[in-house]
């Protein structure tokens, strides 16, 4: 008897975690998009019922946490977000060089797809991550021009996109995507990192496609805040509130995408 | 089975990756080198308050070598590397070599940079770019940026990053450069 209790007891414990593990950090559902070289791409899907959906990185599918727990907050706030997993999906290891041997037809077909939903379809990536999607927005625009009205911009948090090493007394070399998008951008930095003496220089860079440009300083912050071991209280104050620096940034690229 | 197998790649994917973020880690500080100054460069004039609250003019550094490094407390190979700067200072006084450092701090308070500097203890003039716009006016984007100026203040090397100050090949550049003061 006690022995048939003791099992009971476990399988309410084992079911619990199992109920708790799948609830925390839930998406709606998982798509998986096929492309054109056979590759497969997951992505996790935040439902919203708002007119406007999000495609994000979480490239480091699992351990992403600020961002799930973002992509839920925007979610609830009507703002659908889309999490494609496109390292895993390239088999592609979570390093910078990988970034730039992703194709853009496997993130034009996630845009083509989310076309379907009739939302206004903005993107958002960090750090290096940026160059893939200012790469698949000046691809997409290329194929599709002016007369496509639902791709409303990106963000760029933190962007790194200088192509080589910076050099001391001259001005930053970048990545080819940059200035080549007509569509609406806002870059995103810490106050606290190097990077921003360079935010001016790269607004101005990224404008040269045509784009209208906004950036911004958050204040007290280093780059890569939300992922680090060491936040400060500013810095966990900022990743708490992501999803409002995310929708006053959608905000911007709203104003600027009539 | 086809789970099985990208769960598999997926794991020794994120090892790799692992162990090139330890490589990257364990060699921080040797990466960055001296880099010449192939073009005619002007040096951009530096006239501001030190930590102390004396001013101290770029103009008035003729006929020393002089290390200008532009830096951040938050900047973690500046931290590392402020000991080696210290020591370069040792080696090259005992020489007799004329050389100082100019550490210009990128638009901190005094109050965060103290801090740094109590618990760093660099041992050379910290300059504060409040404003940024010095650093702005050298080209500089990220940090730790360093320029190398010879005795007649010509830009000589660049270097971003960390890096071993002390090591026989700075120190010996640094040399050679003042040697060039007579000729």
């Amino acid at each position: 008897m006690n022995q048939a209790f003791q099992k009971i007891r476990i399988f309410f414990l084992v079911l619990g975690m199992l109920f708790a593990s799948s609830t925390l950090f839930a998406s709606d559902e998982v798509k998986t998009i096929t492309t054109n070289d056979d590759s497969e791409i997951d992505i996790r899907i935040f439902s919203a019922t708002g007119n406007k959906l999000l495609i994000g990185f979480a490239c480091d599918q699992g351990s992403s946490v600020a961002e799930e727990k973002t992509s839920q907050a925007l979610a609830k706030d009507g703002i659908e977000v889309w999490m494609p997993d496109m390292l895993s999906a390239y088999m592609l290891p979570n390093v910078r060089s990988s970034l730039s041997e992703i194709p853009t037809d496997g993130l034009i077909k996630i845009i083509e797809e989310a076309k379907k939903t009739k939302k206004k379809i903005y993107l958002v990536a960090s750090g290096p991550d940026t160059e893939l999607i200012l790469r698949a927005v000046a691809d997409w625009e290329k194929t599709h021009g002016s007369s496509d009205n639902l791709l409303g911009g990106a963000i760029l948090m933190f962007p790194r996109l200088n192509k080589t090493k910076p050099e001391p007394g001259k001005a930053p070399v970048y990545q080819d995507a940059v200035g080549k998008t007509k569509s609406p951008l806002i870059v995103l930095e810490g106050e606290r990192t190097p990077n921003r003496w360079g935010v001016g220089h790269l607004t101005n860079s990224l404008k040269k496609g045509g784009s209208t440009v906004y950036a911004k300083l958050i204040p007290d912050v280093r780059g890569y805040f939300f992922k680090r071991n060491d936040p400060n209280v500013p810095e966990d104050l900022v990743t708490s509130q992501m999803s409002g620096l995310i929708k006053a940034s959608l905000f911007f690229l709203g104003k600027a995408h009539k | 089975m086809k789970t099985t197998m990208k769960d598999l790649i997926k794991n020794i994917l994120k090892s790799a990756t692992l162990a090139s973020m330890l490589l990257m880690t364990s060699h921080a500080l040797q990466a960055a080198e001296l880099k010449k100054v192939e073009k005619n460069i002007a040096t951009p004039a530096l006239k501001l308050e030190s930590l102390k609250g004396a001013t101290l003019d770029l103009k008035d550094e003729i006929g020393k070598v002089v290390l200008v490094q532009f830096w951040a407390t938050y900047c973690t190979p500046c931290r590392v590397e402020m000991p080696s700067m210290n020591n370069l200072i040792k080696k090259l006084e005992a020489e007799k070599v004329p050389f100082k450092i100019i550490a210009v701090n990128m638009g901190e308070s005094k109050e965060e940079v103290q801090r740094f500097v109590d618990e760093v203890k660099p041992e050379f003039t910290i300059l504060m770019d409040t404003t940024g716009e010095n650093t702005q006016a050298w080209n500089v984007f990220a940090a730790p940026s360093n320029f190398v100026i010879d005795t007649k203040g010509k830009i000589r090397y660049t270097l971003y990053g960390g890096v071993e100050w002390d090591s026989e090949e700075i120190t010996k550049a640094i040399k050679d450069l003042a040697a060039e003061k007579g000729s």
